[in-house]
């Protein structure tokens, strides 16, 4: 389907800015097909950010992000996301079902109904994460593990082929965090690829098989025998550095006026 | 951006006694139009009836000013308090919740001018603002959505109500629709009496509660820990507004009065981020436009009041949102282009500088073909981008000396001693933040190009002494190229 | 007629049934005047109703009561160049400026530094003084009143001109325009009803399925401003957004789900219209505000009431939750127990 050099994820030289202060700055990434990578890093080290800006809610200030070798925008069809939990509104008039249907809604074409094929693939979504029982039920009134998995399934029934999660395991009690390790395990064995915001360094190691560790700029890439080391911990979670953060604020605003020949 | 090197390419600024002077002509233009066809019926032209207006000769005219200025005044004063807490469409609700208040006065007083309006008004009114906590505290119905509700809801009362009253006996007399869209020529002095009563009761409570309304606005968790009666403060600054929007419909009506709440507000939160400046200025700007408001309905020859205080306000707004010098959208764009207009100058330099570079500068001039082909552009933009150089005087152009080379004659390009130590400038930013970011920061050096393309732009002389000494003064960047130093910078090339 | 009714001395007349539920409907010209009354407050309720519940969910409330404001302008303009009360001008102007109202609204929230609330206050409060100013200026020439514009005049409905199309007489024109916006709404609202239900819930995820998000958002605004625009007319601009926001909180408080909150529009539109009328022929006022004043009450009872986080249902939790309170008889004291 894809030609082989088009790795899921590419992202070079990647800045974002927030009111002239840096969040993210020259991030570089490439994420393999078929794994399960964490991104780890101290609170305010751009995490969510680098995942809202791949899904375009956040406009960068310079760089390129491709999916599937394709500019990000043009592949969001093949990407499935779960959203931060405060950032959901739960009041929202649907219920459980409703909102694993809205997965499917790519795969039904406009002005076309939701046939009885999706119907039971929402519900097989739902069955996989434990919920089927609760289909009927509004999220506003789900604990915190049991709306996770709600998006989690919704995710699932998405069908995508490289999935953002944002923090899924936040806030969940440890049957749910279990599961949910779980369903990534099988998604990533099916040959998806799995990027999740973490912020439990104590599990990290034994999550993922990738890690990212960022501290507003990429501090390393990399399998986690690699990454998980005493060294590039402290370097992404031990301060940062002023002249760096200084001016990158200041750069925020230059957009590349134009592209030169480079000076060697 | 103090300064900065770009600073003095932009506009000159006029002082601000410029501007207002501007703005106030402007606004006097702005009224020609407005006598439409009455005017011609009326015998009198605009210039004696502004004579009239502003030597107050005639009685109503002293009434209708005093009257828009205490208006502007403590709606003024309360919309700063209200539009900094973010609770700027509570005013519009508070002021639409009022009408059935109104009403429930009128029926009792049996007559337009009593304390029973203004009684029954306030306590409306408030009764509006507690429904809408008591909303939020009891469903999950969201804010706006409960202000919409509270709003409609008390409106339709009040509605009901006065069109009721309307058919009965002694409801004809009442005029009460005054209170619908305002009627600045019927105040009384005992409704000016109010007013002054209640903008001096705003402005004291105002000033004395100063640092406890900003610190339970601010931070109301903090405010309730230093022992501050939080919900108090608040009850007592819905109080406060409930009297500002009541004094004030008589002039502008139940629904412009909002208007009057937020917009001075607004337009002091673009001028100024201090909470004293910003109640100062919102108080001064609510005054002026109800004093310009009034002059200009007068001129129009009796125009709604109402409705031309809040334009005139709006004027004041969006000259603020356009022409402020810090915030404004203009000088904001301004800056955006000479900035980009820089980084253009500064690219050509740069390349002419990596010209002569590579020629190991053996020779002091290069050509604008060389340049074209090292920016890999076109020739008329080489051109350009040359004669921008020269106009800034950072270059010199002369025709190449050669006469066998046929036409167009090549023109040759020389720096001047100004070009060159800008040139070096930038290369030196260019290669010192490459170095930087590959010894410190440790990136591959193959990727820290494109980043020292946009940094080398904005790195002040401060942060590139920090950076030399952090690399203890180094002399070449991660590709081995030579870092220009400061006294290659004030040799100066041609020297 | 209310009109030929003697007034009374007692601000709340005496209710004389007869009077208020048969009279209405006694002869058959008096059957025509009010159905058309009745109709008209039925067709505005249920569009607004359903344009409305998006509205609501969408945390757009307000944009509706400023877009409602925000026609003022567009509207006056429309009356000033045609001189009358002419459909497609109309239509145009307004929706114009209901658009550039909320155009404005969204940039000055983006490009200023000013809050949103604050921005969207200064924008249509500016677009109405303008249009107040016009009508102020100009108004006599186009026979429009700045007061029915606030609160309408759904009684004087059947009086405007009838619309006839190739000969058959359709109609008085509100009426007309009315429904036809209606069946827009309605149309739009079912085969768009998954767009609409995914970018009001998650943005992201709208846009993830290669949904044109912003188009979807205009589309809604300008539906919005359609049926501003044919209600204005009846109910005027302010209670307008009564009409939008009532039916969906109310729903709210017994339904959890879109179509059934969607499908609430229906019977409470019934309720409000005929609710309405009954209530201003008692009380001899405002059809519109008395419709609102129904919609509150209904409100007012859901609120008590309503399954879904009803008041009585919390205090009953709350007594179960507490043995020792059991005996607290009024909400008074369970709220102080608390």
């Amino acid at each position: 389907m894809n030609p082989p050099d088009s790795k899921p994820l590419e992202i070079h030289d990647l800045t974002v800015a927030y009111h002239r202060k840096p969040v993210l700055y020259g991030i570089d990434l490439e994420i393999g097909e078929g794994t399960l990578t964490g991104i780890i890093g101290p609170n305010g080290a751009g995490k969510s950010t680098l995942i809202k800006t791949i899904m375009g809610m956040v406009p960068s200030n310079g760089g390129w992000i491709r999916i599937f070798g394709k500019p990000a925008k043009k592949s969001f069809a093949r990407v499935g996301y779960v959203p931060q939990r405060e950032s959901v509104d739960w009041d929202f008039p649907v219920s459980v079902l409703d909102v694993v249907l809205m997965g499917r809604y790519g795969h039904v074409g406009w002005l076309k109904r939701v046939g009885k094929k999706d119907r039971s693939i929402a519900c097989e979504c739902l069955e996989k994460v434990n919920m089927l029982p609760f289909a009927d039920r509004q999220i506003g009134k789900l604990s915190g593990g049991q709306q996770q998995r709600v998006f989690l399934a919704r995710a699932l029934a998405q069908e995508s082929d490289l999935y953002l999660m944002d923090e899924p395991l936040a806030g969940v009690d440890a049957v749910t965090e279990k599961t949910i390790i779980e369903l990534l395990r099988d998604l990533r064995n099916q040959g998806k690829t799995l990027l999740v915001v973490h912020h439990d360094l104590s599990t990290a190691k034994e999550y993922f098989d990738q890690l990212i560790l960022l501290n507003m700029r990429l501090v390393a890439v990399g399998e986690v025998e690699k990454t998980f080391t005493r060294d590039l911990l402290q370097k992404t979670y031990g301060g940062r550095l002023t002249i760096f953060t200084e001016v990158a604020g200041q750069s925020a605003g230059v957009k590349e006026y134009d592209k030169e020949t480079h000076p060697s | 951006m103090k300064g900065h090197p770009h600073s003095k390419w932009s506009l000159p600024r006029p002082p601000l006694e410029w501007r207002v002077g501007i703005s106030w002509i402007i606004l006097f233009l702005c009224a020609l139009p407005l006598q439409g066809e009455q005017i011609s019926s009326q015998g009198d032209s605009i210039l004696e009836r502004s004579h009239r207006f502003l030597t107050l000769s005639d009685e109503s005219v002293r009434m209708v000013l005093l009257g828009t200025i205490l208006m502007g005044l403590s709606c003024g004063v309360m919309g700063g308090l209200v539009v900094t807490r973010r609770l700027s469409l509570f005013g519009d609700t508070l002021s639409h919740a009022v009408l059935p208040g109104v009403a429930v006065g009128f029926l009792w007083s049996q007559s337009k001018d009593s304390w029973a309006i203004l009684v029954g008004a306030t306590v409306a009114g408030f009764l509006g603002v507690a429904l809408i906590s008591l909303l939020r505290k009891t469903s999950r119905i969201r804010q706006d959505s409960a202000l919409g509700l509270v709003l409609s809801g008390f409106y339709a009362l009040g509605i009901c109500m006065l069109t009721r009253i309307q058919k009965m006996e002694f409801g004809n007399q009442s005029g009460i629709d005054k209170y619908l869209f305002g009627q600045v020529v019927g105040l009384s002095s005992s409704d000016l009496w109010t007013m002054a009563f209640s903008c001096l009761l705003i402005l004291t409570l105002t000033i004395l509660l100063y640092k406890e309304l900003l610190v339970a606005g601010f931070d109301s968790e903090y405010a309730r820990s230093i022992g501050l009666p939080v919900d108090f403060l608040q009850y007592l600054l819905w109080l406060l507004l409930a009297f500002a929007v009541i004094t004030s419909l008589q002039v502008v009506g139940v629904v412009l009065v909002s208007a009057l709440l937020v917009i001075p507000a607004a337009t002091a939160s673009l001028i100024t981020d201090k909470m004293r400046a910003i109640l100062i200025w919102s108080a001064m700007l609510g005054c002026m436009a109800g004093a310009t408001g009034a002059f200009l309905s007068f001129l129009g020859n009796q125009l709604p009041t109402g409705p031309i205080i809040v334009l005139v306000s709006a004027v004041f707004f969006l000259w603020a949102l356009f022409f402020h010098p810090q915030n404004g959208l203009l000088f904001k764009w301004l800056a955006a282009r000479n900035r980009n207009q820089r980084i253009a100058l500064e690219n050509t330099l740069k390349a002419v500088y990596q010209e002569l570079e590579s020629i190991n500068f053996q020779e002091e001039t290069t050509s604008v073909s060389q340049l074209a082909k090292r920016r890999r552009i076109g020739m008329p933009q080489a051109h350009r981008e040359t004669d921008a150089l020269v106009a800034r005087q950072y270059a010199t152009v002369h025709p190449v000396e050669d006469k066998l080379a046929a036409p167009p004659r090549p023109t040759l390009i020389s720096l001047t001693p100004k070009g060159w130590g800008t040139a070096c400038r930038i290369v030196r930013n260019h290669r010192l933040w490459e170095l930087y970011l590959t010894n410190e920061a440790r990136y591959a050096p193959d990727h820290v190009h494109d980043d020292a393309e946009k940094i080398e732009h904005v790195l002040g002389e401060e942060t590139v002494r920090r950076i030399e000494r952090i690399l203890s003064n180094p002399k070449k960047d991660p590709h081995g190229k030579l870092i220009p130093s400061q006294q290659d910078i004030d040799r100066g090339f041609i020297a | 007629m209310s009109a030929n009714r003697q007034t009374k001395e007692t601000f709340i007349p005496d209710f004389d049934p007869i009077d208020t539920f048969v009279t209405p409907w006694s002869t058959h010209a008096e059957i025509a005047w009010n159905g058309q009354i009745v109709t008209m407050g039925i067709l505005v309720c249920l569009a607004c109703g359903l344009v409305g519940s998006f509205i609501v969910v969408r945390k757009l409330a307000l944009m509706g009561d400023a877009i409602s404001h925000g026609i003022l302008p567009g509207l006056a303009l429309a009356f000033i160049i045609m001189k009358s009360w002419a459909l497609f001008p109309m239509f145009f102007g307004a929706c114009v400026a209901g658009l550039l109202c909320s155009f404005c609204i969204e940039w000055l929230q983006k490009k200023s530094i000013l809050k949103p609330d604050a921005a969207l206050g200064v924008t249509f409060t500016t677009f109405f003084a303008f249009g107040v100013l016009l009508i102020a200026m100009y108004g006599g020439n186009a026979h429009i009143d700045a007061e029915c514009l606030l609160y309408g005049e759904i009684g004087l409905i059947p009086l405007a001109e009838s619309l006839s199309l190739g000969g058959v007489d359709l109609g008085a024109r509100p009426i007309v325009s009315m429904f036809v916006v209606t069946v827009l709404v309605i149309i739009s609202v079912t085969v768009f009803y998954r767009q609409l239900m995914v970018t009001s819930f998650d943005f992201t995820l709208a846009k993830t399925l290669g949904l044109p998000v912003t188009l979807i958002h205009y589309g809604l605004m300008l539906l919005l401003a359609l049926t501003i625009v044919s209600s204005f007319e009846a109910v005027g601009v302010i209670l307008v957004i009564s009409m939008l926001i009532f039916p969906s909180v109310t729903a709210n408080f017994f339904f959890r789900r879109m179509p059934a909150i969607l499908f609430c529009s229906l019977p409470l539109s019934f309720v409000y219209s005929i609710g309405g009328f009954f209530l201003a022929r008692w009380l001899d006022c405002t059809i519109a505000g008395a419709m609102v004043l129904v919609a509150s009450l209904c409100f007012a009872l859901g609120w008590a009431f309503g399954p879904n986080g009803g008041l009585a249902w919390q205090l009953l939790d709350r007594l179960n939750d507490k043995p020792g309170n059991k005996n607290a008889r009024s909400e008074g004291c369970a709220v102080e127990g608390q």
